[in-house]
């Protein structure tokens, strides 16, 4: 990778990082809490990036007619040979020239060249998926491939009962699931609750399957809580619609997933956070 | 990015000596058109991409490719804050710290050394993304390889910032923390002492060679190591997320339920576990917390080889410090890892 090619790349990172956090995007990819750091490492990125694409091009300035004989085996043109052919010369450190490392392993060098990172190209990769396509959050197709986010010990803190006034009660699909393995969900009391999440299963057993991801660091580190809703109103709505639902404790069903009867259901679209921290 | 033939013979010679702005890169004349040939390329690349666009949208627009993509995604972005201090720190080191400094902190004796270097490791707080640039800046700067490699296992598993999730993910379990301390700097302190007697340092050659004084300025040679550390490692590092992303959409997570019963092979399916979702050190204690169908004991191990070794590291450790080491270094620190994490959890838990 040439300095040039390096410090484009590196300057793209940061300020596709802060583009991230700006437009809000970061939270379908790792926790709200992360937002300041990658703001922070952008920032750094960027004045990286600037500060090498200025003294490479001042370089260029300075040097008018220093260099002989570019790298000529590479005429593929391969856009990262450039950083090769010349790999003990780049680096300007004559005196181990081309005793450098590029031939055998992953082919970088050690950071003070700039010489031969080729594999920095590849941080292009997600620069290109996030421009391009902007992956989506995770949606119902991992939701039975994730480890149960619900984790009951026995002897742990009970959960206090629900006040049951006029308003529901807005609850975390992992709290239901926690208060419904809590003494059967003697917690609930008569209390109404509102839940939101996406639908992972449209027709499961009485009901509908709703999920929601919750996740400590990253996306990679999600795991799925579901909860069955009961008598929702309407047609069945489709796989990965956005529900909010207000209804109470039905108990659990055969195969262990909690149930909630349904009084109101609204469609809703996808939450800024899909994930519940 | 395909391998290149070896250069025979250095081609490009540069005629001023005296350039030491830290080497001229690519300069006017024919080696401009070199450069620019990788500008044509990436260009050419960028308005494939922008003309594909529609076919790209219509692929992630199947739930296991956005699936994939997401989790790649993911993986590359939260580890840009951790990766971004690594490289802070090794800039730093590579221009405020002179190796004569290092010389005379660092104990001679790797029995001293090695459990110096873990303790240091403790106290920088971070991903096991960042410490690998650390790591080999070390090396390079004349610290021991047995204590850098002990550094490098030891920051990611046993920082203030991990044993502070890890008690958070484990409410009213302490000891787990505790085991995790132990499981976490015994292993790294084994693996840097198994290293210092039976290690071959040769394979590490480039990772120690020293940087030449080029007479840049402390900044200007901050920058350029910072800016080459963050390429390189970023560079490994969407290999491994790209890696890692795969096998967590193409295999389910409770594949390896069927092996929580029996108290051995639970230990080893964590362990594979660990190995191959490549969870950032700060996160897996989550994980592992929900991985209840299995004893305490295998999700210790789980917490102990994941900062160490996955494949995203594995990535990493190919690309800093070359191929041959890591096909060596990895399986050595997943024995002691899982054998020290058994050890700990059959005393502890």
């Amino acid at each position: 990778m040439s300095p040039e090619a390096g410090s484009t790349t590196v300057l793209l990172v940061g300020a596709l990082l802060i583009r991230l956090v700006l437009t809000g995007d970061y939270l379908r990819y790792v926790r709200g809490g992360m937002g300041p750091w990658l703001v922070a490492a952008g920032a750094l990125l960027v004045v990286l990036g600037v500060t090498g694409l200025v003294a490479a091009v001042r370089r260029r300035a300075d040097v008018p007619v220093a260099v002989a004989g570019a790298g000529p085996g590479d005429p593929g043109g391969d856009g990262d040979g450039d950083g090769d052919g010349g790999g003990g010369g780049h680096d300007g450190h004559d005196d181990d020239s081309g005793g450098h490392d590029g031939h055998g392993g992953g082919g970088d060098h050690d950071g003070h060249g700039h010489g031969s990172q080729r594999v920095g190209w590849l941080l292009l990769a997600p620069v290109l998926a996030l421009l391009l396509v902007t992956p989506p959050a995770l949606g119902s197709f991992g939701v039975d491939r994730t480890a149960p986010g619900v984790r009951i010990s026995s002897g742990g803190a009970l959960f206090r009962p629900l006040a049951a006034g006029a308003e529901p009660v807005p609850l975390t699909l992992l709290e239901f699931g926690e208060r419904a393995g809590d003494r059967s969900g003697a917690s609930f009391g008569p209390a109404r609750v509102r839940l939101t999440g996406f639908v992972a299963v449209p027709a499961d057993g009485e009901g509908v399957r709703l999920a929601r991801y919750q996740i400590a660091c990253c996306a990679a580190d999600a795991v799925a809580t579901v909860v069955r809703v009961v008598g929702l109103p309407g047609a069945t709505p489709a796989r990965d619609t956005w529900l909010t639902v207000v209804g109470t404790y039905r108990g659990t069903g055969p195969d262990g997933v909690p149930e909630l009867t349904v009084v109101d259901a609204e469609r809703i679209p996808p939450p800024v956070d899909p994930y519940e921290t | 990015m395909r391998p290149q033939p070896p250069a025979t013979t250095p081609a490009v010679v540069t005629s001023s000596p005296s350039d030491g702005s830290g080497g001229p890169g690519e300069s006017a004349g024919p080696a401009g058109s070199a450069g620019q040939w990788g500008l044509a390329v990436a260009v050419g690349l960028l308005l494939a991409a922008v003309g594909l666009r529609p076919v790209l949208a219509e692929q992630f627009a199947r739930p296991a490719v956005a699936n994939w993509a997401t989790i790649f995604v993911a993986i590359a972005v939260q580890a840009m804050p951790f990766l971004a201090l690594g490289v802070v720190v090794s800039g730093a080191i590579a221009a405020f710290v002179p190796p004569s400094l290092v010389g005379r902190l660092m104990p001679r004796r790797a029995v001293v050394a090695v459990p110096a270097a873990a303790l240091a490791g403790a106290a920088l707080p971070g991903c096991e993304c960042g410490s690998i640039p650390v790591a080999r800046r070390l090396m390079s700067r004349g610290v021991a390889p047995s204590a850098a490699l002990t550094f490098l296992l030891a920051a990611p598993a046993i920082n203030p910032v991990v044993l502070v999730s890890t008690a958070v993910a484990f409410p009213g379990q302490p000891v787990m923390v505790l085991a995790r301390f132990l499981a976490g700097s015994g292993t790294a302190v084994l693996v840097g002492l198994l290293w210092a007697g039976l290690g071959d340092d040769r394979l590490l050659a480039r990772a120690m060679r020293a940087e030449p004084e080029s007479g840049s300025s402390r900044l200007a040679v901050f920058a350029a190591t910072a800016r080459g550390d963050l390429l390189s490692a970023g560079g490994f590092l969407v290999i491994g997320a790209a890696a890692a992303a795969t096998l967590q959409t193409a295999v389910p997570r409770d594949a390896v339920d069927a092996f929580a019963s029996s108290p051995v092979l639970a230990v080893l399916a964590l362990a594979a576990l660990a190995v191959l979702l490549s969870i950032c050190s700060e996160a897996d204690a989550f994980v592992a917390a929900g991985l209840r169908q299995f004893s305490l004991t295998a999700r210790l191990v789980f917490l102990v080889v994941g900062p160490m070794v996955d494949l995203k590291l594995v990535a990493l450790h190919a690309g800093t410090f070359g191929r041959r080491f890591a096909l060596r270094f990895a399986p050595l620190t997943l024995v002691c890892a899982i054998a020290v994490g058994s050890l700990v959890g059959w005393w502890l838990l």
